[in-house]
């Protein structure tokens, strides 16, 4: 498919993704608590992309590989070793503010 | 724009009606922003019935890969721009994370605060996409902003005045 509003619903019934490296695709899967497996396209990227895509790898999130060794990255996967991906939290945001503006 | 939207709604999310009223300023180039914000501040008047919002767009301050030297003037074209929006608005609090508009509108604020006109705090959140390395609005704001929050620990290291809670997005 070309474009759609929100990947939710395919998201919801896939049982593995692989993806490029955007942040909102890596974080709405995971967030999703489905596999993933990031494929870098060392050509198109821009770095930054990156960084976050090799931290989540780094800390155990998502499976990690380019064009080329991605067949054998399918081949050879461990989805059971993949960590589930705690979500983030606006509290400590929200509590940090509050306090800032003496209103805890 | 888009990623940079879904993350400062994520921020608001646990903020009490203290918060409010809420001013969103937009570049006039964004398309999708506005539905995302209409919905989120939608949903919170279920909650807060007496929520309220307004939004309003500025010129946009730079391309993605716009050349430096067109970059500086174009900003300074929306810092002119901003500043009537921000003197208007004389906000308490700034809340912005990255994308380019958030720069004129803050560096706006912070002229105004020179001017003792009105100081108002500016906390810079950058994205959570931002592990190793600061975003060029990141790199600015960090000499600009009250609070300068980053959701990765090595940004912690490399900019000590930063603020680290985790990941809050």
């Amino acid at each position: 498919f070309r474009f759609k509003d929100s990947l939710a619903e395919d998201l919801q019934s896939a049982d593995l993704v692989i993806s490029h490296a955007g942040a909102g695709s890596c974080l709405e899967t995971l967030e999703k608590g489905k596999p993933l497996i990031v494929v870098i396209n060392d050509k198109l990227m821009d770095n930054h992309q990156l960084e976050l895509a090799k931290q989540l790898h780094r800390d155990g999130y998502v499976l990690y590989c380019n064009c080329s060794t991605l067949v054998e990255t399918l081949q050879s996967m461990d989805l059971a070793a993949l960590k589930p991906f705690p979500p983030g939290q606006p509290e400590k945001f929200a509590s940090f503010l509050d306090k800032v503006f003496g209103l805890q | 724009t888009g990623g940079h939207t879904t993350e400062i709604l994520r921020l608001l999310s646990c903020l009490s009606e203290s918060y409010s009223p809420r001013h969103y300023v937009l570049a006039d180039s964004d398309k999708m922003s506005e539905a995302k914000i209409r919905s989120f501040e939608q949903k919170r008047a279920e909650t807060f019935s007496k929520s309220q919002f307004t939004l309003d767009r500025i010129p946009r301050s730079r391309e993605v890969r716009q050349s430096w030297i067109s970059s500086v003037v174009t900003t300074l074209y929306s810092i002119l721009y901003s500043l009537p929006l921000t003197y208007k608005r004389k906000p308490d609090l700034i809340l912005c994370n990255g994308p380019g508009t958030c720069v004129p509108v803050c560096l706006s604020a912070f002229l105004l605060g020179l001017l003792r006109i009105k100081r108002t705090i500016i906390v810079y959140v950058e994205s959570i996409c931002r592990v190793e390395t600061l975003s060029l609005s990141g790199k600015i704001l960090y000499y600009f902003s009250d609070y300068f929050i980053v959701q990765w620990p090595d940004l912690k290291k490399k900019y000590p005045k930063s603020v680290y809670l985790g990941r809050i997005v």
